[in-house]
């Protein structure tokens, strides 16, 4: 609609040359002089504290307004790094036969495979299968599978002694173990697979499990009573953390043959398992502290 | 913001009443046995919904029963909806309180509203010129519908001098003063001119209002 | 039913709604290799543009599990609120997703219809929205839930302290959790997952965290992160317990494999609501994530997002105060990467708060997929952009027991700072009481675990 009064403003405006075709201007902040320096506060080099006594988990490392000081980012991906590099690992050829194992190797062509194909990774190729089948003790009591899992890292520097171990506290308990094996590009299911295959009573499968920040070196046991094809998660019971920082290969193999013992007198394993019938033998208790290792040193550049 | 910037006027609510019930209808000035329905508004700038009113008249069968400035302005409301007026408008029907409702919007967006008279907004006018008269302000003013008026309104010694600017440069008389202060503190003048019709004379007294208004706005000590 | 769609020239044809669900479903590694998903880009819009025509109402009368084989679909069906139902059952998939969106289309009014929707609608209309359609609706839906304290409030951001410790050391538990606390963590719980599955040392965990909370007058509640049987066995050693803890399945065949039914989450349900110390009425915790039934073969054919809004349709019976899906904790073989996990974390929150449930998120990867911190962080800023419940919050976001990477007890003050948010108004008071926080800023004792010693 037109305006009477918006022309007659019009014409007061352009006689007082006023009529500005620009849109209004707007007051900016003012802009405050830098000062002549600015300081941080000086910072203590990432140390445990006295929590470290008790756990690992990065604790009481401060912050800088809610985020990290930049020496616990470095820490971060320095450990970030490690993990990453576990990842990437293979079990190397040859090192399950020199350490004497008998080499198993799964459907899995490759690492990538592996990574998206855990289907492939829970059956054996057909060649190890014959070698399983060929050459393995039949009628154990206990098949024990050494295997990469997701560090083969972890499996090549703490398997052989958790897998020795846990032979050693089976037998203490008057049970027969199976031959030993290592195979590569595992899944946990795969304890389904061999245990069948060798007729044994209880598969205990010890492989790496996903590395943590800094670490790779943790290893994952899984046990299932009459291993067969089309078990489940729940027909299993699992022990995790097995690595110095969490339950030691010494601790671990006697709960583990634990384990196998209950499951054998019980005749079932996973969640029908009465735990409370299991004799542990291990008491949770103290462990030595335990130091976070620093991984990045700062300074020495300049 | 610049001098002589349209401040446009902000309608805060709008609501209406299909069917009011008989007494809410005669409380608020309405005749029962003519009106139904309501259209309420209420708007940060008083003046300019008055103009806005009278214009929804003269577009649809709508009487504007109650409109009333609240004391001391939109600056000191009794709540974020206030404003400083509320206008109702009634009607026989709904759908001329749409219509109403709809003039008065667009009056508001686009002719009715108060100026920037230093380029800070320390200072406002309302220098509006009406051409034709809707039945409203006739009403009010005591003029025909039809004719022409300057409905002049700035702050109290601003205005005081616009008056007598405005009253000088024109062939116009002065309809109703209002001096100070007024409900919001500002002063008001109705102007028409002395030949009917004269809408010419009406602008003339307008623009010689605005520069009276800004000179004070701009030189407040000036001998 | 013909489902058919031609796009330049070339007729795509899907045999079933379930067929077309898993077609029409974004990229993910767990649907390759479930073998469900689209095999082209074009095919993947065809199903979309068959899945937009169909009806809500014949979302319902075609679960992707069968009635009379799964008990999940029977819950989900059994308990649907007809009346709710009977307001969308006329609008198409298509139609929905754009009531969902409109301004017009309140919390209030999602609330409402949320208890006639089933699992196979939210997911399917979920495959037709991107990534800010999604976060536009569930920022509008309002799940309001109360244990100890409040949860889902709007412009409130809550987190679970997850103080893991690889051999369930109590102090070490205590220290994490302490620390946690003094950055204004944990909020929605204290939620340990215990490295050893036994009722002892479930009872030993809450029964320290009970006396740390009670000491402090903390406004939270605790959890020990056990299986549902074993947790009833420590309710039954007397310890205290506010909130009982399952993952869920959206299969009866993947509840199995967890080792659960309904008729055991019944018991339990029962069983805390009669012995459960928090006040309630919401007392049960689950998680979930897309990829579980796949990894124990309980997925019946059917794509992961669908099985996942299914996880929801069981855990809505149970009217639970905290239910949040481990998006990236499955591995690359279900979600391969970045882009995917993201996807997935803002789906997984839009199906659940669409479904009623105070949906949060474990924002997380683990060390063999493909993503980066810097997407990590990204994606908790999307998810509280969404509305998100709650996140976790560990030291450095580093779980040492579980190995994966989370939100971390600084990402939470972050991003509460960032987007405006706070804590629950219990737990707020508790903070600025403290000195953790002043005025929703780090306090004085912020970051100090010396504030719960």
């Amino acid at each position: 609609m037109s305006s009477l009064t918006r022309a007659l403003v019009a014409e007061v405006r352009a006689r007082r040359g006023a009529a500005d075709p620009m849109p209004p201007r707007i007051a900016l902040p003012p802009v405050v002089a830098p000062p002549a320096r600015v300081y941080v506060a000086r910072r203590p080099p990432l140390t445990p504290g006295a929590a470290s006594e008790h756990t690992t988990a990065l604790l009481g490392i401060g912050h800088v307004g809610t985020r990290y000081a930049t020496d616990v980012v470095l820490q971060f991906q320095a450990e970030l790094a490690v993990a990453h590099e576990a990842v990437a690992a293979e079990l190397t050829d040859g090192w399950a036969k020199d350490h004497g194992f008998l080499p198993l190797q799964t459907r899995v062509a490759d690492h990538r495979e592996y990574l998206l194909r855990p289907d492939l990774g829970r059956r054996l190729a057909p060649e190890s299968l014959a070698r399983l089948q060929a050459q393995a003790a039949k009628g154990v009591d206990v098949q024990v599978i050494l295997a990469d899992g997701l560090s083969a890292l972890a499996c090549m520097q703490a398997g052989p002694a958790l897998y020795e171990a846990t032979v050693a506290a089976l037998r203490a308990r008057g049970l027969t173990v199976g031959a030993p094996v290592c195979a590569k590009f595992a899944r946990v299911w795969l304890e389904d697979e061999i245990g069948a295959e060798v007729g044994a009573k209880v598969a205990i499968i010890l492989l790496g499990e996903r590395p943590g920040l800094g670490t790779g070196d943790g290893l994952s046991a899984y046990l299932v009573h009459g291993p067969a094809l089309g078990k489940t998660d729940g027909d299993r019971n699992m022990m995790s953390n097995l690595h110095a920082r969490g339950t030691p290969a010494d601790e671990a193999a006697p709960r583990l043959a634990a384990l196998a013992h209950a499951m054998i007198q019980q005749g079932v394993s996973g969640v029908g398992l009465d735990l409370a019938k299991v004799d542990a033998v291990i008491e949770r208790g103290y462990r030595a502290p335990q130091v976070r290792q620093r991984l990045v040193e700062r300074g020495g550049a300049r | 913001m610049s001098l002589l910037e349209p401040i446009v006027p902000t309608l805060l609510s709008v609501r209406r009443i299909p069917n009011a019930d008989p007494a809410l209808l005669a409380a608020y000035g309405a005749d029962p046995t003519r009106h139904t329905s309501l259209g309420l508004v209420t708007c940060d700038q008083d003046d300019a919904l008055y103009v806005a009113l009278d214009e929804a008249t003269k577009h649809a069968a709508v009487d504007v029963v109650f409109a009333k400035s609240f004391y001391a302005g939109s600056a000191h409301a009794s709540g974020k909806l206030s404003g400083e007026i509320l206008g109702v408008l009634a009607a026989a029907e709904p759908q001329s309180i749409e219509d109403g409702l709809a003039a008065l919007t667009a009056c508001l967006a686009h002719d009715a509203c108060f100026y920037d008279a230093d380029g800070a907004r320390g200072v406002t006018v309302f220098p509006h010129v009406i051409g034709s008269l809707g039945h409203y302000l006739a009403k009010e003013s005591g003029l025909a519908v039809g004719e022409c008026l300057a409905y002049l309104v700035a702050p109290p010694l601003e205005a005081t001098l616009g008056f007598d600017a405005a009253l000088k440069a024109a062939d116009v008389r002065a309809v109703k003063i209002v001096a100070p202060p007024t409900e919001t503190n500002f002063a008001c003048a109705w102007l028409t001119g002395h030949r009917r019709g004269d809408l010419a004379a009406c602008r003339a007294a307008a623009a010689a209002f605005i520069d009276a208004v800004v000179d004070v706005a701009l030189r407040p000590h000036a001998r | 039913m013909d489902l058919a769609a031609t796009i330049r020239g070339v007729r795509y044809r899907f045999d079933s709604v379930k067929e077309l669900l898993g077609r029409a479903n974004p990229p993910k590694s767990g649907d390759d290799l479930a073998g469900v998903s689209a095999r082209s880009t074009v095919e993947r819009v065809a199903a979309r543009a068959v899945l937009a025509d169909l009806t809500l109402a014949e979302l319902r009368a075609n679960p992707v599990v069968p009635y009379d084989q799964d008990e999940v679909t029977r819950v989900v069906e059994d308990d649907l609120d007809d009346q709710a139902y009977k307001a969308v059952a006329h609008l198409t998939v298509g139609q929905f997703r754009e009531w969902l969106l409109e301004t017009t289309t309140s919390g209030a009014t999602l609330r409402a219809v949320a208890p006639g929707l089933t699992p196979e609608m939210a997911a399917a209309v979920c495959k037709l929205m991107s990534n800010l359609d999604l976060m536009t609706v569930a920022a509008k839906c309002e799940v309001v839930v109360r244990a100890n304290n409040t949860l889902g409030l709007p412009g409130r951001l809550s987190s679970r302290v997850q103080p893991n410790h690889p051999s369930d050391d109590v102090e070490g538990i205590l220290a994490s959790a302490r620390e946690g606390l003094s950055y204004g963590c944990g909020d929605a719980v204290i939620g340990v997952n215990p490295a050893t599955d036994t009722p002892e040392s479930t009872a030993a965990i809450l029964t320290a965290l009970d006396a740390v909370c009670k000491k402090h007058a903390i406004p939270t509640q605790h959890c020990v992160l056990s299986h549902l049987t074993v947790q009833m066995k420590a309710l039954a050693l007397g310890c205290p317990m506010d909130l009982m803890f399952q993952s869920l399945a959206g299969t009866e065949a993947g509840n199995r494999a967890f080792g659960v039914s309904v008729a055991l989450l019944d018991e339990a349900w029962a069983l805390m609501k009669a012995k459960g110390t928090a006040r309630g009425p919401n007392v049960m915790y689950f998680e979930t994530g897309q990829g579980s039934a796949l990894s124990s073969a309980a997925h019946h054919g059917a794509d992961q997002l669908t099985i996942e809004a299914r996880c929801y349709g069981l855990a809505r019976r149970y009217r639970p105060f905290l239910v949040n899906t481990v998006v990236g904790f499955i591995g690359p073989e279900y979600l391969e990467d970045g882009p995917q996990i993201t996807r997935a974390a803002l789906e997984d929150h839009f199906m659940g708060k669409l479904l009623g449930l105070p949906m949060g998120c474990d924002a997380c990867f683990t060390y063999h997929a493909r993503m980066s911190q810097d997407e990590l962080e990204s994606t908790k800023v999307l998810l509280a952009a969404a509305g998100c419940t709650y996140l976790m919050s560990l030291p450095v976001g580093d779980d040492i027991m579980l190995n994966y990477q989370s939100t971390s007890f600084h990402d939470i003050p972050s991003v509460r700072r960032l987007l405006g948010k706070r804590p629950t108004p219990e737990f707020d008071a508790w903070c600025e009481a403290k000195g953790i926080t002043r005025d929703g800023a780090p306090g004085p004792r912020f970051g100090d675990a010396g504030v719960v010693a």
